[in-house]
């Protein structure tokens, strides 16, 4: 596959503060790429040199065959973290403004502006004033004005943040649909149900280092499976099961406990259980879970000794 | 271009679209009749003040008959001003003119007092005390309005010369005070002439007249005796100067707001993924340099039909000024290079900022240093040749309103060469300048300070 996004050794400076340090990936064409990060781990000042809006101290980053890209910003679309728009402005104006300046004729902005918010049941509110809008239907009007002279490239910058369970459901199906259309997606975000669902890649930023690349599964495999095991035993009869360990009592009622163990890699959960019932255990229930993009997350930036408390921080507010 | 086009169309539409912007455009016109027309209207307004004359004495005699004769003479000398007036209007705009102009002038023109009979309780009174509590009744509200006076005069003589206790109705009015003491120290003046053997008739003669004194100048529009046209370009120098200053701060002040705005509201880095920050900068000055001179349009548009409809033989006079003399093309010239300095450098200062108090770090002495202008303007009106005229006119910060202010005074060619080419010089350096600030100020969350304004300069935003 061709890549749409390159960086090379990447590293941005402010002053004495190593914003981003040595970043290199590539998002291939056609692909949703999720930018993973918690506050503060390099992901804003990452974007902001892809769309070149700040150089680089150091490194290369090619975006759609050009080493520069302000000379390709009408095939880029753009959703930043802080979103804001012309409040007297109505949708539809506000839509059309924003196409007309990625080279869209005003005539067809205005034309796409009422159907995509049609399409987004914003139909009734197209001709109102944005400060009368609520925050998550200005946020779709964003989204809508970042996307509708049709690029090739979308930048979202934590797009999800602020929306409601059901806008979130939406935004996928938005992000799912652009795939489609072709478009290359990358997008930003702390929140991982909505990478694991969504990426077909991610990139995880610690620090302003990449601390993985790879798809969802790869990420996965890198953390540990998961037993729960229920009733009436203690952590020392989990530990001796095969393949078993880091048993970790998660609650205790009058005997009764729930067990949290990780599964080592080629351990088994159906060898576990079977040595359970053999050995006499009092196990009520049993579950193996695998590990989520949320644990591979944990055990990524956990196990990097560079990773600070904001990181920590970033993981608390993921779960 | 195109992108320039698209962000000054929006920010022209932003604000022409706002009652408030149209509100404010038709300010200055209305408030310019008004105070035109209010002086007048108060005037004309002003009711006639009726006023008693009495003598307290055998001593005051003649002077109740001198006060009488200085009131008959005033409405005598006013009503002749009038008919000069009116003589005036006929030949400039004909005899519907004149007899308009007339009225108009009867109404503002006349003696707002006249001198009534007095009551006769009031000369029965015995003078002093008595007398007094008398006119203070006739001054108050307990008698009935047809019979209320405004004004009661005692007039006395002491060592000889006339005195006059003046009561008022109302404690501020000084009208019928100011008139007694002209009339009362004619009176004296008239005596003690009188006393020296000096004829009466000889001395109201001497003060009747009125010397012919004619200014001349070789710099004349006549090339001899100066008038109200050799005038009129300092007039118009001095109102394009202060009309420039207005407009230029009105604009950069509105490009503050709008990038402030802009900043606050998270739009800035949406552009600056769709334009360039020199796009947007030029975008941004671009539209609200359309909103100033639609401003300018508006305001001389309605300058030019008052003048032309109220004013006809001056409408001719000040276009004639305004297209022979390179005005126009001065004041476009002033206009544009001190719009653009302060504009960029304003929008600058915005990209910092989200609230006005952001701003106030750098606007505040920004601000002192614009009154310096309007200080100095008047001055290079009547002395623009003064040496701190001359020296502040190169500094290209005050370029654009103080030589506009000197250009009717036909400033050397040098200076007005070389401080244009600085203006221009230093716009576009101002331009350079304010494009790194504002790039790096769009983007950054700093709090605006002279040090990081600064940093932001050499940094560029890179």
């Amino acid at each position: 596959m061709t890549a749409a996004l390159t960086l090379e050794g990447v590293s941005k400076r402010y002053g004495d503060f190593q914003a981003v340090r040595d970043l290199s990936f590539a998002v291939e064409k056609g692909t949703i790429c999720g930018f993973l990060g918690p506050n503060g781990a390099g992901k804003t000042s990452t974007i902001r040199m892809i769309l070149g809006l700040q150089g680089v101290t150091a490194g290369r980053i090619s975006i759609l065959g050009t080493d520069d890209g302000r000379k390709v910003r009408d095939r880029i679309g753009f959703l930043p973290e802080e979103r804001g728009l012309y409040k007297k402005m109505t949708p539809v104006d506000a839509i059309a403004f924003f196409g007309a300046l990625k080279g869209l004729p005003t005539g067809e902005g205005r034309r796409r502006a009422r159907e995509m918010l049609d399409a987004q049941g914003l139909g009734a509110s197209k001709n109102k004033k944005m400060k009368e809008l609520s925050k998550g239907m200005a946020q779709k009007v964003q989204l809508i004005a970042s996307v509708v002279h049709r690029p090739e490239f979308v930048i979202l910058d934590e797009p999800f943040s602020g929306l409601d369970p059901v806008n979130q459901q939406g935004l996928e199906a938005v992000i799912r649909q652009l795939a489609a259309d072709g478009a290359t997606v990358l997008f930003s975000t702390h929140v991982m149900q909505h990478a694991e669902r969504l990426c077909d890649k991610v990139v995880l930023l610690a620090r302003g280092q990449k601390a993985f690349e790879g798809t969802v599964a790869e990420a996965r495999a890198t953390s540990k499976r998961f037993l729960e095991l229920e009733g009436a035993i203690d952590a020392s009869q989990a530990s001796a099961l095969p393949g078993v360990s880091d048993v970790e009592v998660v609650s205790d009622h009058d005997g009764v406990r729930v067990l949290k163990a990780a599964l080592g890699q080629g351990g088994r959960g159906q060898e576990a259980l079977k040595a359970a019932f053999l050995g006499g255990l009092d196990v009520r229930r049993f579950e193996l879970r695998e590990p989520s993009l949320h644990d591979a997350f944990i055990s990524l930036t956990g196990d990097n000794p560079d990773i600070d408390q904001s990181v920590k921080a970033g993981v608390e507010a993921a779960r | 271009m195109k992108r320039i086009l698209l962000i000054a169309r929006r920010e022209y539409a932003a604000y022409a679209k706002t009652v408030g912007f149209w509100l404010s455009l038709l300010a200055l016109p209305i408030f310019a009749v008004l105070g035109g027309a209010l002086p007048a209207l108060m005037m004309s307004s002003e009711p006639v003040r009726d006023v008693v004359v009495l003598e307290e004495g055998p001593q005051a005699q003649g002077l109740a008959a001198a006060v009488q004769d200085a009131v008959r003479l005033e409405q005598e000398r006013r009503q002749t001003r009038m008919q000069e007036a009116a003589a005036e209007a006929e030949k400039q705009g004909g005899q519907a003119g004149a007899s308009v102009a007339g009225e108009a002038l009867s109404r503002l023109g006349g003696l707002r007092l006249q001198i009534v009979p007095v009551p006769v309780d009031l000369t029965a009174a015995a003078p002093g005390e008595a007398r007094e509590a008398v006119a203070r009744r006739y001054l108050g509200d307990e008698v009935p309005e047809a019979d209320r006076l405004d004004s009661v005069v005692l007039l006395d003589r002491v060592d000889g010369k006339p005195t006059a206790r003046v009561w008022t109705r109302r404690a501020t009015d000084d009208t019928v005070e100011d008139f007694v003491r002209d009339a009362l120290r004619d009176t004296n003046r008239q005596e003690v002439f009188a006393q020296a053997g000096i004829n009466p008739a000889v001395v109201a003669e001497t003060g009747r007249f009125r010397p012919e004194v004619t200014a001349l100048s070789p710099k004349s529009a006549t090339g001899g005796e100066v008038s109200f046209r050799d005038q009129l370009p300092g007039i118009i120098g001095l109102a394009s100067g202060f009309l420039l200053w207005s407009l230029i701060i009105t604009g950069a002040s509105i490009l503050l707001n709008s990038v402030m705005e802009e900043k606050a509201n998270k739009i800035l880095e949406v552009l600056l993924s769709s334009a360039s920050a020199t796009e947007i900068l030029a975008g941004k000055v671009l539209g609200v340099a359309l909103l100033t001179t639609t401003v300018l349009l508006v305001w001389g548009g309605i300058g030019a039909i008052g003048l032309i409809t109220a004013l006809p033989q001056y409408a001719g006079m000040i276009g004639e000024v305004m297209l022979q003399g390179g005005m126009l093309g001065y004041f476009a010239a002033y206009a544009i290079g001190g719009y653009l300095m302060y504009a960029v450098l304003f929008a600058a200062i915005g990209a910092f900022c989200e609230t006005p108090r952001d701003a106030q770090t750098l606007m505040g002495p920004i601000m002192m240093i614009l009154v310096i202008p309007l200080l100095v303007m008047q001055m290079a009106i009547r002395k623009p040749d003064a040496p701190v005229v001359q020296i502040l006119s190169w500094i290209p910060f005050f370029t654009p309103f103080l030589m506009s202010a000197r250009a009717p005074s036909e400033p050397p060619m040098i200076e007005i060469v070389g401080t244009m080419a600085g203006m221009f010089a230093f716009a576009l350096f101002m331009v350079w300048v304010a494009g790194r600030a504002f790039r790096a100020g769009a983007l950054s969350d700093v709090k605006l300070s002279w040090k990081s304004f600064a940093g932001a300069i050499r940094g560029g935003g890179k």
